[in-house]
């Protein structure tokens, strides 16, 4: 097998007794496009800082082919790191900004002139060369660190929560352009990120993270379709659990006695639930319609709605069954377009039982 | 995941303190521009680099302050247990100083009068500079405001003897003040030479870090305090004897802690205001140390005094915050 | 007129008169400086540059302001990188006994001039440093190293910590970061703290009364004199005095005005 560009080996980071980051290893591919996801304060920032040198791993060992790279000081790598607060420096112009990282490289003036040039121009901040950091907005701000970061041609370039300074059209926006830089410059992006759909959108990979461990490692699509346990289930969105006592059926399909009545999923591959054991289906919001009367076929759940969120053009319906169960179904605004949806009222959820999957046990 | 300053690297934990070897820091200073401007040929370890680095700029601080504030103080204090033998200083641990000193009644004068003259000084400086600093805290635009802050800042970085000696000039016999005096009848005042003089001097050195650090405590009152007792019907003096006063209690302890500690150790103003008549404590080191030749008995003096403005800070800083703590 | 405006009146009065009290004796030195006649009195006597000639005459004075400067400009140069130095660290690191370093720092002003000077006198008439001016510097560094820390850390307050890490991040060694982006970032406090310590040396009399020996330093010269007779010589030394201290102090605010107006205009 070959070496993997950038190794994690069981590395962990304490700040005095607290550990940061608890025992965490997994590997990364030249050219990938990794998101370090989870919520605040589940060690992914210092993941991130612990591959740029500015933290050091209490143990364990960060390799880049194959080299051990612990002792290497942060100015050493060729890591470069967009920051979120963007960590530009207020008193240098934005060329001199481009320019700061290839002047410690001891490149001649016209050569740092001329590259500082080509990214201002890729990054459309051409214009504002000569300006100061204080005279520009923020999107302007995001893309002098993004060229202040490529000028070094490095082979990963590394961006802490990179769009949540942003407005929210700038987001999407910025979103597909870092989308659109990782395919064309072909090097490694590790992003951190505490949005799913932000990771979900850019990243080949995900790594969720929790409490200082690694969750799951995956596609986004596998992460959505089969998430490793309930944190991951929880934190991506748009999932639904219900947990309830299982049985095994004559097909060697699975019922589940939930809180929204009985439904049924295929068992999986291996290591399915044994007949009275607890266990956890996931049905995504998405995979649920909804209907005014049911047709006996798949899942039904016949509920009451008692909220409807509209997202642009997606609406969300949280509903709520007789005995208290609660599920919720995401569909798009011109699907339900004919089902009355009025606060109150009663309407099916309808999902095939394949949609569903269990946790592993 | 902190983002303290010191969330870097931590330099050792001798860094900086007056132990750290003189030549250690000496052989820091030369490769400090060479590595700035020489690709690193050979990569130094990253903790050695760092150590290097926090030596570089945290030692030298430290040992300045060490070598000429810490060690003259000490050696001050030293001092007072040696003594004099055929007008040399001779090293030795003889409590002598200290009893003819703590015996002496040109001392204890000296030292009931300074005490109490400062008290008095920092007392009236405090009462003087109230209503001036309330007025610059609530009653001008800032922009007048900031102004008049630099205003008061220009004193203390000019040239204090000469403003004693202009002071000296207005109350002298044929000077200003009584040159006014004389047509109306008054005077003439006599200032000069009288510990009158001594205060008037004080307050030249005091009343405008006084005013200066008094509008910062009131200004730091929050206004909507002030706002809810009008609202509440309280008159204008009540306001402030119940709200602005209590509210910026700390600062105002401040600025009178400090007029104390200046007042008590000026030599100038008693000396050429005051006629050195009595003298104070601060006279009576200089003439020790510049006549008397008797330096034993000067850092005894000094060791005193030095003893006393800590105990006055530590009441003061007591009395500042005390009290809040006990009704909180 | 209201009760209201009345007061407000009442009030700017006042610190009309409390300002007087301060700003007068300047300002009758620098008045007086030019009266022709020999006792500084009313009415008036004439303009005159007599006593201005009368100091540039004196051979003491002329040596007095020359000593005078030495010091204060090996001062401000001393105490600004001490103070810079402290001041960094304190913004960069954090280690066992760090109060005991900022306090030893910060404390020399709280302590009499006077016992700063016989402490100094005393120490330095050990190690062969009284008489000299390099004495007197030592001395006006310790009292203004704490000046130009606090200024300088007050600058480095606004300087976000990720900036330093960045620069190390884009491949620059401490040592390049500090010349590439603190010493840069901090350079108006730095030029501030510069004549800042630059005023406070040249005003200081105490310390350098007690350790000067025969070289005098301009305050110390006046001090002299101030035992004599009554001379306007003093008002032209005071004058000239109060010019290169008001210069230094309004340069240094100046260069703290466009800060923290710069500083105003980032956060509206």
């Amino acid at each position: 097998m070959a070496t993997p560009m950038i190794e994690l080996d069981r590395v962990a980071k304490h700040y005095g007794g607290q550990a940061a980051v608890a025992d965490v290893s997994f590997t990364i591919d030249k050219g990938e496009f990794i998101a370090l996801m989870g919520p605040s304060g589940c060690g992914k920032t210092t993941t991130l800082r612990m591959i740029a040198g500015l933290d050091q791993p209490s143990s364990g060992e960060i390799r880049l082919w194959g080299r051990r790279l612990n002792e290497d000081a942060p100015w050493e790598r060729d890591a470069p790191l967009v920051w979120q607060s963007y960590a530009l420096f207020p008193f240098l112009s934005v060329r001199k900004n481009v320019e700061f990282g290839l002047k410690q490289r001891r490149l001649p003036a016209p050569e740092r002139r001329k590259k500082a040039e080509e990214w201002m121009e890729r990054l459309g901040i051409a214009g504002f060369a000569e300006r100061g950091i204080d005279q520009l907005s923020g999107g302007q701000r995001q893309r002098v660190a993004l060229a202040r970061a490529l000028a070094l041609e490095p082979e990963m370039l590394l961006l802490d929560e990179p769009l949540s300074a942003l407005d929210p059209h700038l987001r999407v926006r910025m979103q597909s352009e870092l989308v659109r830089l990782h395919r064309e410059l072909g090097i490694t992006f590790i992003c951190v990120t505490h949005s799913h759909s932000e990771a979900f959108a850019m990243a080949d990979r995900v790594v969720i993270m929790n409490e200082g461990r690694i969750q799951q490692i995956g596609a986004p699509r596998e992460i959505h379709r089969r998430a490793a346990n309930r944190f991951v289930a929880e934190f991506v969105g748009g999932n639904n659990l219900f947990t309830g006592t299982a049985r095994v059926e004559a097909n060697g399909a699975i019922a589940l006695e939930s809180p929204v009545g009985t439904v049924h999923a295929p068992a999986p591959s291996e290591g399915g639930p044994a007949s009275g054991t607890t266990a956890t289906l996931v049905v995504p919001a998405d995979r649920i319609e909804l209907a005014s009367a049911g047709t006996g076929t798949g899942n039904e759940v016949t509920a009451r709605v008692v909220t409807v969120e509209f997202v642009g053009t997606t609406v969300t319906v949280f509903l709520e069954t007789e005995g208290g169960g609660e599920l919720r179904a995401q569909r798009s605004l011109h699907e339900i377009e004919n089902t009355p949806l009025a606060v109150g009222q009663p309407v099916v959820a309808r999902w095939s039982p394949s949609q569903g999957f269990f946790l592993p046990g | 995941m902190t983002r303290a300053p010191a969330g870097g690297r931590a330099p050792p934990a001798g860094l900086a303190l007056p132990g750290t070897s003189p030549e250690g820091f000496m052989s820091e200073t030369a490769p400090a521009p060479a590595s700035s401007t020489a690709p690193p040929a050979t990569v130094p370890s990253r903790r050695a680099t760092g150590a290097r680095f926090a030596l570089f700029w945290g030692a030298p601080p430290a040992l300045w302050q060490a070598a000429f504030f810490l060690v003259p103080l000490g050696f001050l204090v030293a001092m007072t247990f040696w003594s004099v033998k055929n007008f040399r200083l001779t090293p030795d641990s003889t409590l002598a100083n200290w009893v003819f000193i703590l015996n002496a009644s040109f001392f204890r004068n000296a030292y009931v009068y300074t005490f109490w003259l400062s008290v008095f000084t920092a007392l009236i400086a405090s009462v003087a500079a109230f209503p001036a600093a309330y007025t610059l805290a609530y009653k001008v635009s800032p922009a007048a405001r900031r102004f008049m802050i630099f205003m008061l800042v220009v004193p203390f970085f000019t040239s204090y003897p000469v403003r004693i000696y202009s002071t000296q000039i207005f109350f002298s016999p044929q000077g200003i003040i009584n040159s006014a005096l004389a047509p109306l009848g008054l005077g003439p005042l006599h200032v000069l030479n009288t510990p009158t003089g001594t205060v008037v001097g004080y307050l030249v050195l005091t009343l405008p870090l006084v005013v200066l650090l008094q509008t910062f405590a009131l200004a730091n009152v929050p206004r909507t305090l002030i706002e809810a007792a009008h609202n509440l019907g309280c008159g204008r003096f009540r306001t402030i004897a119940t709200v602005i006063i209590p509210s910026a209690r700390i600062g105002l302890i401040v600025a009178g802690t400090f007029a104390f500690v200046l007042a008590f150790g000026d030599y100038v103003a008693p000396t050429y205001l005051g006629g050195s008549k009595p003298p104070t404590l601060s006279i009576l080191i200089a003439d020790q140390v510049k006549s008397g030749n008797n330096w034993p008995r000067a850092s005894v003096v000094a060791v005193m005094m030095i003893v006393t403005l800590m105990v006055v800070m530590l009441v003061m800083i007591g009395l500042a915050y005390g009290r809040r703590k006990g009704r909180a | 007129m209201s009760m209201a405006a009345l007061r407000r009146l009442l009030l700017l009065a006042y610190t009309a008169l409390v300002f007087a009290f301060i700003f007068a004796p300047i300002v009758s030195t620098i008045v007086f400086s030019f009266n022709a006649d020999r006792f500084p009195s009313l009415p008036w006597g004439g303009f005159s540059l007599q006593w201005y000639e009368a100091i540039f005459a004196d051979a003491t004075i002329q040596r007095g302001l020359t000593n005078s400067l030495v010091v204060a400009g090996a001062t401000c140069i001393i105490a600004t990188f001490l103070g810079f130095s402290a001041a960094y660290v304190d913004y960069r690191y954090r280690f066992l006994g760090k109060s005991v370093y900022l306090a030893l720092a910060a404390l020399p002003p709280t302590v009499p001039v006077v016992i700063l000077g016989v402490a100094l006198l005393t120490f330095e008439g050990r190690v062969g440093l009284s008489g000299t001016l390099q004495g007197i510097i030592v001395g006006h560094v310790v009292l203004s190293t704490p000046f130009a820390m606090a200024l300088v850390r007050m600058r480095l307050a606004d300087l976000d910590p990720d900036i330093e890490r960045a620069a190390w991040n884009l491949g620059a060694s401490p040592w390049a970061t500090m010349f590439g982006v603190i010493v840069p970032f901090c350079l108006p406090a730095i030029l501030a703290a510069l004549f800042l310590t630059a005023a406070v040396s040249f005003d200081e009399f105490m310390i350098a009364w007690f350790v000067s020996g025969v070289n005098e330093t301009l305050p110390v010269r006046v001090l002299a004199m101030l035992q004599g007779q009554v001379s306007p010589r003093i008002n032209a030394i005071g004058a000239i005095v109060f010019g290169v201290s008001i210069t230094l102090i309004v340069l240094a605010q100046l260069l703290l005005g466009r800060l923290s107006g710069r500083a105003a205009r980032r956060k509206g």
